[in-house]
């Protein structure tokens, strides 16, 4: 690779403000995938930012970017890593228009203090993935983080409307705009939305805003079947009803939340946990009829929340997809029941434990698996349960694992037809590689 | 799989590509490939046939050597292949409802006419998803849906001709996109043609594919990055209630107001379109909508969902729109009371077709809060050119459409109407927002696109047709700004 000293001389040299980090205590903090970077790097503003880019390039030098490090066990094992730079001190939220419903907020900024300060105007981002308290936007942003409420919001490429972003030779370039409605020209911002930092820096957002609820309760169901808690999935989903977010918890997760919370769930059968939000008169009837569903496919009553058990619940149910071995696997939402099946049967052959949280209404299922250490059981279980997915027409991403296991299974899974045009994207667009390989989609 | 070699970055600000027209020896040799595989009857090159297609809605022109009208993904992929072969630009083109020239073939070659790909592949109500041709037309996949209680939520105004491959190379929007979305938002996955002849599938069934979203990447592309070949959406259930209101004002800034203090109140209704005194008077004229004829201006506005949150909604409407001094409110009675205030709004561009030989729409967006401001501006700027100009549009979003009336008789008024139309979107860029919301840049706004992007930001975009389409086989000379103007202004 290129002149690592040179680069830290004239990184010190050029950005005295700049803190370039290099203890050794630091450095192993700071290890992805057991590979330490040899430094880290936390730029204080945009333009800073874009210098350490340029003299990354100028001298060779590959980037990791990283927020608040919620989500960097997403990916690959890198090629290589010689520094990580941080964004946490660009924070600020540069503008919120509240009348516009949009703002405008630097990448290091957390998503709860960004919600705190959305909150004081009544308005909110309506992104909820996990660890709020310390996940950056650039972070989930990059990372295309997401949450139950998906369901109703869409996710960061429905929230987005300009991005701001340091390209692979320093320059700063602007996609999108403040508007909600654009069409100007590509729209990169889909690009880099979940692009793991391959592509460009993302040093600022915009986003299209939504006001906070004026009410929001959850009604918890137990189902002994699986089936039947899918049915009513669909039958809901086919009705008029406006469900926020439908979460579909197995035996273990919802064991695990109620440990979590210290909420009683069932811990036998499926537990579905419906989302609403609007106004108490609209909710209490989307509720009722809801139940009333309910009971034609054979569910048990649970108990609704509200309030701070509510919020507790939810956090819980978000931080549930974090696991030491986390695999998100995606499939038509008729595939879900059977895939369950399929997942529980194949552990209890392979002696593996598993925890399943469902974004129901998404089709999107996060397995936990245990014991996560790397052998032939496991691997074979991960094949399996992909290959399951695939026929649903989706995918099997893990998400979180130890990097002996990632050194055994590509954690993306095999590449598609369209993978020629993205390696061609990335060769344009970080033609040195200065941003970190081997993360990424087939090794990008 | 090894990266692909590709020739040298095209320097900055030189992006016209190097096609001549074809000579008449190689427009035969063409035609005859093209015959052989489509059949002679697909295989339009006399200059009668042409016609028809050398223009779309937007004012400019151009006439194609050769239009094609294939049946099947591997018949575009044939065709794509010949014309890389001979080098023959090669531009997609639904119904030609665009308004911004994204279906003029600028140097000519090739135009791909979706007319016989036009069906609905597949629909599963239950995982909610279409599978459709290009060729399809917007409303028709909806009135296939309404039966099942569902429907396909982007509403373009053209939606009864528009197609929805013509909507995923633009990005199309509608008065119904406020809540729900444009057109990128409710496309999942994509069939393309990439610019090798390669038929290959992005996005999917599923969401959160792994790798780029390149579904995002090409929707709104303009047609200058691949050829889409088919297309995964997403149907949505149709909503329980629906609200329809028409609200008076006798002044432009109480409209605008009234706008603003909605969205500002926490509320997003699914639709809040704005029409003026000039286009109200022109929709009564052409077809009995009931639009007041006095009025300064008057707001369409759309509640719908819950009926108790329609309910809820359409009482805090009501009450911004007294607030802000509306004459009246007037919320239709029935399905055909609404339907008749909506056809209005739909039909206006047409039926301002009877008052003005001509016009000339744009489509700048603005925060929401600066709609007084701007508009405003605009009938300055109008009145400064001695230009008529009346304003019907997205208000919700922000997104303007204001309508230059002219004659290209006179002689030049067409440049006093670009030159109006360039100064508006200069304020609108101003103000903070984009030339365009949901027409496209396409040859129209290609000096604009510099009004709101620096020359690194036009770069980083650039590297993208690079990529995939490095000898600009695809729909060249679009979108980026060029050195010169190449299509002819339409002459009526």
């Amino acid at each position: 690779m290129g002149d690592f000293a040179s680069f830290i001389a004239a990184l010190q040299e050029q950005l005295p403000q700049t803190a370039v980090l290099l203890d050794s205590a630091t450095l192993q903090r700071y290890a992805v995938d057991e590979m330490q970077p040899r430094a880290v790097i936390v730029p204080s503003s945009t333009d800073e930012t874009a210098q350490v880019v340029a003299l990354a390039h100028q001298y060779q030098v590959s980037l990791l970017p990283r927020g608040g490090g919620t989500h960097l066990g997403l990916g690959g094992v890198p090629k290589s890593l010689d520094a990580v730079i941080e964004l946490t001190r660009l924070s600020r939220l540069l503008e919120h228009e509240a009348a516009d419903l949009t703002c405008q907020a630097e990448a290091g900024i957390t998503l709860a203090a960004l919600q705190r300060q959305l909150a004081t105007r009544g308005q909110r981002l309506a992104l909820d993935p996990p660890h709020a308290e310390q996940a950056t936007i650039g972070g989930i942003l990059a990372t295309n983080a997401s949450g139950p409420r998906r369901l109703r919001y869409g996710t960061a490429r429905d929230l987005v409307i300009g991005l701001r972003t340091i390209q692979a030779d320093g320059e700063i370039a602007r996609s999108g705009g403040r508007v909600v409605k654009n069409v100007a020209g590509y729209d990169l911002n889909k690009l880099y939305i979940g692009s793991l930092g391959t592509l460009a820096i993302i040093v600022e957002a915009n986003f299209k805003l939504h006001p906070l609820p004026a009410a929001e309760r959850t009604l918890l169901l137990t189902f002994p079947a699986v089936t039947d808690a899918m049915r009513l999935v669909s039958a809901v989903l086919g009705s008029v009803l406006t469900p926020t977010a439908i979460e579909l918890l197995d035996g273990s997760a919802a064991r695990a939340i109620a440990t979590r919370t210290g909420l009683s769930l069932p811990a036998n059968g499926y537990t579905l946990a419906f989302d609403f939000e609007g106004s108490l008169s609209a909710i209490h009837r989307q509720m009722d009829e809801t139940r009333l569903l309910a009971r034609q496919h054979g569910a048990l009553m649970g108990e609704d929340l509200q309030g701070a058990e509510q919020e507790a619940f939810w956090e819980a149910v978000r931080a549930q997809t974090s696991g030491e071995l986390t695999c998100k696997a995606t499939m038509l939402i008729t595939s879900i029941a059977a895939y369950l099946q399929f997942a529980e049967q194949l552990c209890r052959r392979l002696n593996l434990e598993m925890a399943a949280v469902a974004h129901a209404g998404s089709g999107i299922v996060y397995l936990e698996l245990h014991p996560a250490e790397v052998s032939s059981e496991l691997l074979e279980a991960l094949r399996l349960l992909r290959q399951q997915a695939q026929e649903g027409k989706g995918s099997l991403v893990i998400e979180r694992a130890p990097t002996a296991l990632k050194r055994q299974i590509d954690v993306w899974g095999p590449v598609g037809s369209d993978f020629p045009l993205m390696q061609r994207i990335k060769q344009r667009f970080d033609p040195g590689g200065i941003f970190v390989k081997g993360r990424f989609v087939g090794g990008l | 799989m090894s990266i692909t070699e590709l020739p040298a970055t095209t320097a900055r600000g030189s992006v016209a590509p190097p096609f001549e027209r074809l000579s008449e020896e190689r427009k035969a040799s063409v035609v005859r490939e093209l015959s052989a595989l489509l059949g002679e009857r697909y295989v339009l090159h006399d200059p009668y046939d042409l016609m028809l297609y050398e223009y779309d809605a937007s004012i400019d022109r151009s006439r194609p050597d050769i239009v094609v009208l294939p049946s099947s993904t591997e018949e575009v992929a044939g065709i794509v292949k010949i014309a890389a072969r001979h080098r023959v630009p090669v531009v997609p083109r639904g119904a030609g409802t665009g308004l911004s020239g994204g279906a003029i073939p600028l140097y000519g070659g090739i135009v791909i006419a979706f007319a016989r790909m036009n069906r609905i592949l597949e629909v599963d109500y239950e995982n909610m998803r279409a599978v459709v041709q290009p060729g399809l037309v917007n409303l028709h996949l909806s009135n296939a849906l309404n039966p099942r209680g569902f429907y396909y939520v982007p509403d373009p105004s053209s939606q009864r001709s528009c197609t929805i491959g013509g909507n995923v190379g633009e990005n199309a929007g509608g008065p119904h996109t406020l809540l729900y979305g444009v057109t990128t938002n409710h496309v999942l996955g994509l069939e393309i043609v990439t610019s090798n002849g390669e038929v290959v599938e992005v996005g999917g069934w599923t969401p959160d594919r792994p790798g780029y979203d390149l579904t995002g990447l090409i929707t709104g592309s303009e047609g200058t990055l691949c050829v889409v070949t088919k297309i995964v959406t997403r149907i949505v259930h149709l909503p329980e209630e629906v609200k329809t209101m028409l609200a008076v004002f006798n002044s432009m800034d109480d409209a605008s107001n009234t706008v603003s203090e909605i969205i500002a109140s926490g509320m997003i209704p699914a639709a809040i379109e704005m029409m003026d005194q000039m286009i109200l008077q022109a929709v009564e004229a052409d077809m009995h909508a009931g639009y007041p004829l006095d009025a300064a201006a008057v707001l369409l506005l759309e509640a719908e969902g819950l009926r108790e949150e329609v309910k809820d909604q359409t009482e805090r409407i009501v009450a911004i729109c007294q607030h802000n001094h509306a004459r009246s409110v007037r919320i239709a009675a029935n399905e055909t009371e609404r339907q008749l205030l909506w056809a209005g709004r739909k039909n206006a561009f047409g039926a301002v077709g009877r008052i003005s030989p001509e016009f000339y729409v744009q489509d700048g967006v603005v925060p929401r809060t600066k709609l007084p401001y701007v508009l405003r501006r605009v009938s300055e700027i109008c009145a400064r050119y001695g230009l008529r100009v009346g304003n019907v549009f997205h208000a919700g979003d922000g997104n303007l459409h204001p309508l230059i009336l002219f004659d290209s008789q006179v002689p030049g008024e067409v440049e006093r109407v670009r030159q109006a139309g360039h100064e508006i979107l200069a304020v609108c860029a101003e103000v903070g927002g984009s030339i365009t919301g949901e027409h496209g840049v396409g040859v129209e706004k290609q000096e604009e696109m510099a009004l709101i992007f620096s020359p690194v930001d036009l770069r980083v975009m650039q590297q993208v047709r690079e990529a995939w389409n490095p000898e600009q086989l695809f729909n060249p000379g679009k979108l980026f700004p060029r050195p010169g103007r190449c299509a002819e202004v339409k002459q009526l």
